[in-house]
């Protein structure tokens, strides 16, 4: 056998009468380095890892920004024939794609489901190189101006919706009226780069002839829209920047051509930003992947006092053990070998559960953090993870070996063997539990102000009045699954009859011809008449039922009415925070405001602002107005293909209810999308809960790490002076004296720690001033106390606890050191 | 009659472990009176050490009543008794409980600095050097236990069994871990205590320190197996 197995062997032996050491190391280390491996690995695969495609270093996204008159931007954001201009082009890109990101209803299949579709230029999928499970890609036969009516699924639709059916291929399938045949299914390894925001995978594959843009739209240089986009290849040698200058020029003198009419973008101008597609998809992801690798080491650091604690009391028991190898000719070194077998070990059994924990960490952030994480499919076990288990595993043991042998005293040894073997001896140095103290205490104090700091922001976003009701409310939008569109008239009564129907479902309370506020708004170029000063307001055309439905209320003038809508009536309503835009005492009743048509709008009435989380003020100077951003409101037409449908409490609608519903009226109209209004601002709070939970979670771990760590520590230290408390008590100490004592000893451990946190904030502050600065306000003085006493108050319970078996007894147990 | 400063009637003491009772004490009766000197000798085992802790209120009988000055023990609560232990009793251990981290000085201090009733510094230090001097340590005030002998050691411990002004000393064992001649002075100083009015319960085998008592005690398992009567 050899000496390797054999001291292992012999380690294993010795560890094995300790379950309960055993159990705390291995749940300690590997949970805190199995979330140490997830948060490596992303922050490998986010900041290291390059994209998954051929010569990915030479893909870049061309973005068109909208430059107002004072150098302010506008907009990033393609005109419709802008891109098709620069498409055609030809310039810069040695390859380049066009694409336009949709929603549609397969209406062709039995359930109808709303898949998200992307009209492409053949080049997209030829430049990614993009791996098939059947059939082929898009081609030149699917080029722009080919009007080929064909379709590529994403792998997951064809498991879904189609259930991995071998004859997919035979397959037809209608969008919009649209059938389209199936030619191709994408590899289950193709990894879309998410252009279009994290999470939003698109499902059917698209030709570009086939975009749901209008005639008119299709040649507007004044609509712009952010789900059109470029992407292809640079020219080699072609730089970043002389892309740049080599674009500007050719989009922006087409865009000044198309625009001359339009006295709104007088002043106006363009500028091409090329980006690497790598950083469109990581956005801002990066910070959040490098402050959870912040907050995981310091969990990391946390538990590693813990477990050198535990490990040091284990070198104090074992001393007497030590002593007798000593007395046999064991060196010092020897003495680390065998410590070192040990922790060998316990390091490699807790990095096993550690790889294991963050296969399972993998799982939850794809399952659940791919709206906020880019590129979270592509997270696996990889060399770099292995690489990173094993060095940490060995890094550990040789510390905490070489941790425990330091305490020891070689040549003091002996004298153990000499004395009784109780009370005095080797033992876990005060200073050294003072430093651990300190240390745990400044760790915790970082952590858990920093995840508080960002969970109270999240709640607060999370809990902010809406201004608005969304209980019980849902919006239908219907789908038309025609190409030739009905015209204002047809459809009129058509969405009567389906109001009607709606109204008559025994569920329902109240119908309104309308969206919801939460997906209703669009941004509208506004000019006042009087003045003739443009503005960019929210906009959105509702019902004269719209405002009492979601009970926002007017605060002045008249709501719509249903003639309005009928006549089309040009009246406007706005709301408090464009009011005061429009006119510094709000009151605007009256004014007129033009959308570039002849007749202008006259505003009839001014609502109360409302908040929707995720909306941020349209243009700069907004701002300053405070919570409220400006909306602007219109009477839709009474052929409008939306409505919010109010359901008694307790009641539901189904998807296929409704679906049956419309097919009663009109085969042609199916469901576009049924959504709650509630789940919807979910959605919209998405982040915010993920941050809420996240920094919760990670609070909560370090206080129980921290608490337990704490805990350890001053029992130990507690158990060390029992005779002495004893003797204290024999002597008529009370229990508020011995706990007053005990404290009194840790202040100094527990001050450190503090000044210590203060220190690394200071390091972190200079680290990364870039992520921490915004966070800096007077508001996190509160903050800080409650962190401050939520640790004071762990440490009080760390004193207390090991305490009350001793103080709580008769003093004759303490004495005599019998339990 | 003055009430005893002790007062135990049928006092047993049970100890379970491991699924096994020992019965340490077993229907001890016993009175202590103001200025006795009272020695309690008996074989290892037989339960002295756990008389007097009870008898000290470091611990509580099983069975049976301790009045101590006339209050029922039973009904103090654990603060209760130790303010008691605190104000009225003065304990001395074989191996002295010194604490280790604190001056001899404010070793002997300790208790002072536990009472109920506030005592300010310059009474303590009075009683301190009063208590000192009464064991004849005076010049050692400055030191730390550790750097004392053992003989020396205990002599603290006494002044600090003292300083407090108690109705008992509660003593055990103070000369196991001594030397004879280091065990004389102790027992010579314990004596000459006693004579200036302190009552005193020694804890001892030593059949010649035993005989120093006025009043001999002698257990054998937990029982009461003879006593010399009492002189008055
Ligand atoms: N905490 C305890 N748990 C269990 N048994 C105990 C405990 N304390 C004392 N005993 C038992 O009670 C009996 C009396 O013990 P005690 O310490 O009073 O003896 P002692 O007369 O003081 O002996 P010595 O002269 O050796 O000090 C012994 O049998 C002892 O084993
Ligand atoms: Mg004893």
């Amino acid at each position: 056998m050899s000496k390797f197995v054999r001291q292992h062997k012999q380690a294993w032996a010795s560890l094995k009468k300790k379950p309960g050491f055993i159990l705390t190391v291995l749940m300690t280390m590997g949970i805190t380095l199995g979330a140490l491996l997830c948060a490596v690995t992303l922050n490998y695969l986010l900041l290291v890892e390059p994209l998954p495609y051929p010569e990915q270093d030479r893909l870049f996204v061309a973005e068109h920004k909208l430059i107002g008159p004072e150098k302010e931007t506008k907009a990033v954001a393609y005109t419709y024939p802008g891109l098709v201009h620069l498409y055609k082009s030809k310039q810069a890109f040695e390859q380049a794609a066009m694409m336009i990101y949709g929603q549609d209803v397969i209406i062709s299949h039995s359930n109808q489901p709303l898949v998200n579709t992307t009209y492409v230029t053949p080049e997209f999928h030829q430049i990614i190189a993009s791996p098939m499970a059947v059939g082929r890609m898009f081609e030149a036969s699917e080029a722009i101006d080919t009007n080929n009516p064909v379709t590529m699924l994403s792998y997951n639709t064809w498991q879904q919706e189609y259930n991995g059916s071998a004859d997919i291929l035979d397959e037809k399938i209608n969008l919009s009226g649209i059938s389209y045949r199936v030619i191709g299914v994408l590899s289950e390894d193709f990894i879309e780069p998410e252009l279009n925001g994290i999470g939003q995978e698109t499902q059917v594959w698209l030709p570009w002839d086939y975009n749901q843009t209008g005639e008119g739209g299709r040649e507007s240089f004044g609509n712009i829209s952010n789900s059109l986009k470029f992407v292809g290849q640079l020219n080699k040698g072609v730089s970043q920047s002389q892309a740049q200058q080599l674009l500007t020029p050719l989009v922006s003198d087409r865009w000044q051509e198309g625009v001359v009419e339009i006295d709104f973008f007088n002043g106006w101008s363009v500028s091409m930003i090329v980006r690497p597609v790598k950083d469109v998809i990581l956005g801002d992801s990066e910070s959040i992947a490098v402050m959870l690798l912040a907050g995981v080491v310091g969990l990391v650091l946390i538990a590693c006092a813990n477990i050198s604690n535990l490990f040091m009391s284990r070198t104090a028991e074992k001393q007497r053990q030590m002593a007798i190898q000593a007395a046999l000719g064991a060196t010092k070194k020897h003495l680390f070998k065998t410590m070192f077998a040990e922790t060998t070990i316990l390091m490699f059994m807790s990095i096993i559960l550690a790889l294991v924990i963050s296969k399972v960490g993998f799982y939850i952030m794809q399952q659940y953090l791919g709206a906020v994480l880019p590129r979270v499919s592509e997270l696996s076990l990889n060399p770099i993870t292995f690489g990173c288990a094993v060095l940490v595993a060995i890094t550990f043991a040789l510390f905490f070996a070489k941790l425990s042998t330091r305490m020891i005293n070689y040549r003091a040894l002996n004298t153990t063997l000499q004395s009784s073997g109780k009370g005095s001896g080797l033992q876990v140095s005060k200073k050294t539990r003072q430093v651990l103290i300190a240390s745990q205490v400044a760790l915790a104090t970082v952590l858990v102000f920093a995840n508080f700091s960002l969970l109270k922001d999240a709640v607060k976003t999370i809990n902010a009045p809406i201004g608005f009701e969304t209980e019980n409310i849902s919006t239908l939008i219907l789908n038309f699954s025609s190409t030739n569109f009905p015209t204002r008239e047809e459809g009129i009564p058509i969405m009567a009859e389906i109001m009607e129907k709606l109204e008559a479902l025994p569920q329902v309370e109240s119908i309104s011809q309308s969206r919801s506020p939460l997906d209703g708004f669009g941004v509208r170029a506004l000019t006042s008449v009087a003045d003739n000063k443009n503005y960019t307001p929210y906009f959105n055309n509702v019902s004269h039922t719209y405002f009492d439905m979601i009970e926002q209320p007017l605060v002045q003038g008249d709501n719509f009415t249903l003639v309005d809508r009928k006549d089309g009536t040009d009246v406007m309503i706005v709301n408090q925070a464009f009011a005061k835009q429009l006119k510094a005492d709000g009151d605007v009743i009256g004014m007129q405001i033009s959308t570039g048509r002849p007749d202008p709008f006259k505003i009839i009435g001014i609502v109360r602002d409302i908040a929707i989380p995720g909306d941020a003020a349209t243009d700069h100077n907004s701002e300053a107005l405070g919570s409220g951003v400006p909306r602007a409101y219109v009477p839709n037409g009474l052929n409008n293909q939306s409505f919010m449908i109010k359901v008694k409490p307790g009641q539901l609608v189904s998807r296929e209810q409704l679906g049956k519903l419309l097919g009663d009226v009109d085969s042609r109209y199916a469901v576009f999308s049924f959504d709650a209004a509630s789940d919807i601002l979910t959605q919209r709070l998405f982040a915010e809960i993920t941050t809420a939970v996240t920094t919760a979670i990670l609070a909560s771990l370090v206080f129980l790490l921290a608490g337990i760590g704490l805990y350890g520590i001053l029992s130990y230290g507690t158990q060390l002076r029992r005779f002495e408390l004893g003797a204290r008590m024999a002597i008529g100490a009370t229990r508020k004296h011995l706990v007053s004592l005990i404290i009194g000893d840790n202040t100094k451990a527990i001050l450190v720690g503090f000044i210590g946190s203060i220190a690394l904030f200071a390091l972190a502050y200079i680290g990364m001033s870039e992520y921490i600065q915004p966070l800096l306000t007077w508001q996190v003085i509160p903050m800080l106390l409650v962190t401050l006493v939520l640790i004071v108050l762990v440490t009080l319970f760390a004193c207390y606890w090991p305490l009350r078996q001793y103080i709580n007894k008769p003093a004759i147990f303490t004495l005599r050191g019998s339990d | 009659m003055t009430i005893p400063i002790i007062k135990v009637q049928q006092l047993s003491k049970v100890f379970a472990t491991n699924d096994m009772l020992t019965h340490a004490l077993q229907g001890i009766d016993l009175e202590i009176q103001q200025g006795e000197y009272i020695s309690i000798s008996g074989p290892s085992g037989c339960g002295k050490s756990t008389l007097l802790s009870i008898m000290g209120l470091l611990d509580f009988p099983t069975k049976g009543k301790l009045y101590f000055e006339g209050v029922d023990i039973s009904q103090l609560s654990l603060d209760q008794a130790t303010a008691i232990r605190n104000k009225k009793i003065g304990f001395i251990f074989q191996q002295f409980n010194l604490i280790d981290d604190l001056s001899v000085y404010e070793n002997i201090a300790l208790p002072l600095r536990y009472a109920t009733h506030l005592v300010n510094d310059k009474q303590i230090k009075e009683k301190v050097d009063y208590c000192l001097d009464v064991v004849g340590m005076s010049s050692k005030a400055k030191r730390r236990p550790t750097q004392l002998s053992g003989g020396q050691q205990q002599c603290i411990a006494i002044a600090r069994a003292l300083v407090a002004e108690p109705s008992i000393l509660l003593v055990d064992e103070p000369t196991g871990n001594l030397d004879s001649k280091s065990s004389d002075q102790i027992m010579k100083t314990l004596e000459a205590l006693n004579n200036q009015g302190t009552t005193l319960c020694v804890v001892t085998h030593d059949i010649d320190y035993a005989e120093m008592a006025k009043r001999k005690i002698y257990l054998l398992d937990g029982q009461v197996l003879g006593q010399t009567s009492l002189d008055y």
